[in-house]
């Protein structure tokens, strides 16, 4: 494609005030001989976008530079279709933090220019990957309340389903179920378990496999190729996107023999009081009659460092649930509940006044020793923390342990992948598949398999219904983006992928180990096979590549390496230090973008980089910054570790593992480990930034000027 | 604008100046208060310990029933005591008519019915709401201009029922200070009970909370004290001598109702306004203005 | 007790007061607006309301859980529950819409009818407060006051007297109190049979 460079530069919101707007032009016509070169003082109204329009459609530039205010606002205004265009940002992170008229600022602005046309001279339209094949169908593994409704979500929406079963009836655990606790919350209603099934049966979209399991699944979105077998013999079908809804199995009360579980017949479970009820009649395990005294212990091994270290959110809705059982035998009956804290979530709270009204007695604190009679009557002993006395509750005829719940993908692989990095879904610390679990709350870290229900968080079936419709609009969404080549979250809409010079690969396996999404396979050479449609387009491929082969259309080691080389480093007489800022262009770059919003100044010896992912960092460029005179690399990127906010999960964490092996390059170049640093910063530290950027230029400052100056 | 005034004990007895500075107020205003013919006194918040709960609320709806059978009209009670008791007991009632029902069958001992018509006001509601602050305005010959007036607003005034004015926020008695001209300082303990439920008997704690209440007023400018209710003005200022006494302090704060200052700045005479009947002198602030 | 088990093992049962409804059901049953302690969720809010929570050997919350755990001696006999200054903080405040003012006057009530004196003095002037309306129909501000001094015995009702003086006195020069009596109002003898009917129909009684 023979490029037309158009650069459009605004002057207004402050911009015109603030930097010599000929000097820019300059920068454009001169520097990088733009053929158009147009300054707007309202670039983003009708006049100034018609302007730029105008020279797209009669004057053929198909190249443009927008020069203005961050590229997170106005992308719907400066949308001119399928050109090259680039946004530079001189609003946010130049005129609104940096003094009016100075030198610093001029030269800062004139700099972000700069690599943001060598960006445009280093990129090329992007070709959108396309699969062959594609299948639209929907596989829901699990066919429990959540697969159901994940299942009738998709169908209804115009989506082939295949809904796999293992047991031979669906339900799941609603087939134990007695009643259930439902919006508004008032009272108890019926399972209806029946209804939920005739209506998946009688949806034409549905296919349902019941005693069957997920063989293997193979390939990636719109591409999947999912054997199931079923009563000894398999097929093989193929299935655009996956949603696991596997479900949950209740916390092994056998560990909880400190409440008395095992040891004394009255002890029993909230899943066995469940059934029990069902069943029609609450009564004494060891001899048949009916319970009249009930004590529910909640967080029966929840929150607790020994057992499950988290809130399963749903046990004190089932004690009160039971609760209400008990009350609707016997009105008589005394009903206890010793708690931690109840936690009944958004209006879920109405049925817990609903409990106190009928008279259930609720305790805080917690059990101290449980014992029982010559009678098999149980007698706990707890403190408690609201009277601030050691209590005692005497002649319980049962006693409920309301224990957790915990994903059943904590020891199953339910979907057999056949990747790379293994054949299930990547857990979290507490064993839920997860991926960013607060920005894409259905996604894992497989592209394409999503997980609905308690497979993916502890909830009641009101949330699950909400959750499975939830995950299946994920699963179209996949479907939909794939079949147009491009990516899904968070870079929904990105049309790139990553391309591979395989002439020039040595087999290190660096990529395919370290792709967050297990994207690439390999082969028996150890050559990687990319799947492209499990790709999220974050460059952990790109930054883990030593020997630079890997590449996206605009964004490849080489266009960042040419923007640094772009950057002008002034002389060291000069005492301007330079300092290079990698920016994730998830959390830091909008954080930065509101720290110039709230008008903070920044130093003006930073040049800002947008990164997608600090994964996709690639050590030769921290290498060629210095070796050209650069002062320091400040790398900013999201949390890691247990808790992370790492849009890739695990970029940051590989940025930081990577440079520790950059102090041998610094070694070899003679430089202080001190120039390079990694920061962790989340999206509202925008008042944090400045302050951390100082703290590091401060320290910069203190060392000499980088001796590659001028070379 | 014609209104049944709920006068109640106090306003006879210790807080006869909020009448008389009330009837001078009203007469300007063109608010026209009757009587309820042989009231009965509402119980406030103490009957507890003589009545059961339906002989508490008997009380109140004797006069609610009076009320309704001499004419319907709104009752206007200016006591935050009596006006809490008359308007929870008639909610009550037209909220429970298996209450109401049983209230009847004890007012039938008097040959009285209550249905549940009659609606019960605080004297600032009717101020602000029916009156509103431009005839009030219109009504100033004399702006207080430049007297720096602590509004408290206290316990019962506004709370439970906050059908008039933020339960946690009041606004209105400073509104109206600042439409006769004088500045409303705002203190935060303006919502904080006095006590005065409790005041002859748990003196100490009363003069602890009375001494926060003035001191805080005193602290963020307030030079003289203005209150709706009998209960506090009492309370604050005929013990203020006594609570100096028992903690130390050296208060000597004027603590007037709003209808007096409201008087003072309509033009009205100093007996009008009812200032001949405080035990600590407001005349050094107002003359002032 | 055969067996125990639990983090203290080997401790009997019974260390503990024992948990028993009866006297929450006493409560519901006798106490105006006493069952609507049941919707109390502990969140302590009232507590940190009130103006005399310093002074209140239980706070309302605890008062709430006591009655729940039956400790009715505790309740019963609580200062707490008559140093209730009725300013509604709290009711204005809970979460569950419990009247927390009217359930402590409710529950001072119920122990002065038990046998109780929570807070003596405010027994007392209640009493006389009471004992006005039901002779008057009205209060009469000096004259309770003076039988409440006088219901302290002489000796103390002329020392409580004393220390009045002067305010009483104040009072009477600028105008706030009358020399005569308060008359009764006009139907004071319908009312005294109102209140004697409703004392026989209601929860409580009057003392």
């Amino acid at each position: 494609m023979d490029k037309k460079l158009g650069v459009y530069i605004c002057t207004g919101c402050g911009i015109g005030e603030s930097l010599d707007i000929d000097a820019l032009k300059k920068v454009a016509s001169k520097e990088f001989k733009a053929p158009v070169c147009k300054t707007h003082s309202w670039l983003c109204g009708t006049e100034g976008v018609e302007m730029i329009k105008a020279d797209v459609a009669g004057d053929g530039v198909n190249t443009l530079s927008i020069v203005a205010c961050s590229p997170r606002v106005k992308y719907d205004v400066f949308d001119f279709g399928p050109v090259l265009m680039d946004r530079v940002n001189i609003r946010e992170q130049v005129a609104w933090v940096l003094p009016a008229g100075d030198e610093d600022t001029q030269m800062m602005a004139e700099d972000n220019m700069r690599m943001g046309l060598v960006k445009l001279n280093k990129s090329t339209p992007p070709e959108p990957y396309q699969a062959e094949n594609l299948s639209k169908t929907v596989l829901v593994v699990g066919g429990g309340f959540a697969g159901m409704n994940a299942a009738v979500g998709a169908a209804q929406a115009g989506y082939p389903v295949l809904l796999v079963e293992k047991e031979a009836n669906l339900g799941g655990f609603m087939n134990k179920m007695n009643k259930r606790i439902r919006p508004p919350y008032k009272e108890l209603k019926p399972v209806d378990l029946e209804d939920q099934i005739k209506k998946v049966e009688a949806e034409p979209n549905i296919k349902i496999f019941t005693s069957a399991q997920i063989e293997k699944i193979a390939g990636g979105p719109g591409v999947f190729d999912v054997t199931i077998s079923q009563n000894g013999s398999s097929t093989t079908e193929r299935v655009g996107s996956v949603i696991q809804a596997t479900g949950w199995k209740p916390y092994d009360a056998n560990k909880l023999e400190h409440l008395g579980y095992g040891k004394f017949p009255n002890v029993i479970t909230n899943v066995q009081m469940e059934e029990m009820a069902k069943n029609g009649k609450i009564t004494r395990p060891s001899d048949g009659k009916e319970a009249k005294n009930v004590l529910f212990i909640q967080c029966a091994g929840s929150r607790d460092e020994n057992h499950l270290a988290y809130c399963s959110s749903v046990c004190c809705l089932v004690s009160l649930k039971q609760a209400t059982y008990v009350k609707e035998q016997d009105p008589e009956a005394a009903v206890y509940i010793l708690y931690k804290d109840i936690r009944t979530p958004h209006q879920s709270e109405d049925f817990y006044r609903k409990v106190q009204k009928d008279g259930g007695i609720f305790i805080r604190g917690e059990l101290n020793a449980i014992s029982e009679d010559g009678n098999k009557n149980l007698s706990v002993e707890a403190s408690d923390a609201l009277l601030n006395e050691t209590i005692q509750l005497e002649e319980l005829d049962l006693v409920v342990l309301a224990v957790g719940m915990v994903p059943t993908s904590i020891d199953e692989t339910a979907l057999n992948l056949d990747y790379r990095q293994g054949p299930g879904l990547p857990v979290n610390k507490y064993g839920f598949p997860d991926s960013n679990f607060i920005c894409f709350p259905y996604e894992t870290q497989r592209t394409g398999i999503y997980t609905a229900g308690c497979v993916r968080s502890p909830m009641e079936t009101a949330i699950c219904a909400e959750d499975a419709t939830g995950a299946a609009l994920k699963t179209i969404q996949c479907i939909e983006s794939t079949a147009i080549g491009s990516s899904t979250f968070p870079r929904s809409g990105d049309m790139t992928y990553p391309e591979f010079m395989m002439s020039r690969c040595t087999q290190c396996k660096r990529c395919t180990e370290e792709c967050p999404f297990g994207a690439i396979n390999e082969d028996e050479k150890a050559n990687p096979l990319p799947n492209l449609t499990r790709c999220r387009r974050c460059g952990t491929c790109m930054g883990a590549c030593p020997e630079r082969i890997i590449s996206f259309k605009n964004y490849s080691v080489d266009m960042i390496g040419s923007m640094i080389k772009g950057i002008e480093v002034p002389d060291a007489d000069d005492e301007k230090p330079r300092v290079i800022a990698l920016i994730c262009e998830n959390d830091a770059y909008p954080a930065l973008d509101m720290a110039g919003i709230n008008r903070i100044p920044i130093d003006p010896f930073y040049r800002f980089i947008s990164v997608r992912c600090l994964g996709s960092v690639n050590l030769v460029w921290i290498a060629d910054a210095l070796a050209k005179g650069i002062d320091g690399v400040i790398l900013l990127g999201c949390r890691k570790g247990d808790d992370y906010q790492c849009h890739f999960i695990k970029g940051s964490e590989l940025a930081n593992t990577r440079m520790e092996k950059i102090s041998e390059t610094l070694g070899r170049l003679a430089l202080e480990p001190e120039r390079v640093r990694v920061e962790e910063i989340s999206i509202n530290d925008y008042d944090r930034l400045p302050v951390i950027l100082n703290d590091f230029m401060a320290r910069i400052k203190e060392l000499e000027p980088n001796p590659y100056k001028g070379f | 604008m014609n209104y049944f005034l709920y006068q109640g004990c106090s306003l006879e007895a210790g807080g006869i100046h909020y009448t008389v500075s009330l009837k001078a107020v009203a007469k300007v205003l063109g608010l026209s208060l009757k009587e309820i013919e042989d009231w009965n006194c509402c119980g406030a918040s103490i009957s507890y310990v003589g009545g059961n709960e339906l002989s508490v609320d008997v009380l109140a709806a004797r006069n609610l029933a009076l009320a309704e059978a001499q004419g319907g009209m709104d009752i206007v009670a200016p006591c935050s005591s009596c006006y809490i008791v008359l308007n929870k007991v008639n909610y009550k009632l037209q909220e429970k008519p298996g209450l109401l029902a049983e209230v009847n069958e004890v007012l039938a001992e008097g040959n009285l019915k209550y249905s549940g018509k009659i609606r019960v006001r605080h004297l600032l509601d009717v101020l602000f709401n029916d009156v509103g602050l431009d005839k009030i305005r219109s009504a100033v010959k004399k702006p207080l201009n430049g007297v720096q007036v602590a509004g408290y607003v206290g316990c019962q005034t506004v709370r439970p029922f906050g059908e008039y004015d933020s339960v946690e926020k009041p606004l209105i008695q400073d509104r109206i200070i600042e439409a006769i001209g004088a500045t409303a300082v705002s203190f935060p303990n303006k919502m904080r009970c006095c006590g005065s439920g409790l005041f002859l008997t748990e003196l100490t704690a009363c003069y602890e909370l009375a001494r926060d209440i003035l001191g805080d007023a005193q602290t963020n400018g307030g030079k003289i004290v203005s209150t709706a209710c009998p209960m506090c003005q009492m309370n604050l200022e005929a013990y203020q001598k006594r609570m100096n006494k028992a903690l130390g302090t050296n208060f000597n704060i004027p603590v007037v109702f709003i209808t007096q200052l409201m008087a003072v700045a309509f033009g009205l005479s100093r007996k009008e306004a009812a200032l001949d009947r405080l035990l600590i002198s407001a005349d050094p602030f107002l003359k002032a203005a | 007790m055969d067996q125990v088990v639990g983090p203290k093992y080997g401790s009997r049962g019974g260390a503990g007061k024992a948990y028993n409804q009866s006297f929450a059901r006493e409560v519901y049953r006798n106490v105006d607006s006493g069952e609507e302690i049941k919707m109390c969720m502990q969140c302590g809010v009232c507590a940190a309301s009130c103006p005399l929570k310093e002074k209140m050997d239980f706070s309302p919350r605890k008062i709430f859980t006591l009655i729940r755990a039956g400790q009715r001696e505790k309740v019963l006999s609580s200062q707490a529950i008559m140093l209730c200054t009725s300013c509604y903080s709290c009711k204005v405040r809970c979460p569950r819409k419990v009247p927390v003012v009217d359930v402590m006057h409710g529950l001072a009530h119920y122990a002065l009818r038990q046998g109780y004196k929570p807070r003596a003095e405010t027994a007392l002037f209640g009493q006389k407060f009471w004992g006005n309306i039901y002779r008057l129909g009205r209060i009469d501000e000096k004259d309770v006051a003076l039988r409440y001094f006088l219901g302290h015995g002489l000796g103390q009702g002329i020392k409580l007297m004393m220390e009045n003086k002067n305010m009483g006195i104040g009072m009477l020069w600028y105008k706030r109190m009358k020399i005569l009596p308060e008359r009764p109002i006009k139907n004071v003898k319908s009312l005294r049979k109102m209140l004697d009917k409703a004392k026989a129909m209601g929860k409580g009684g009057a003392v």
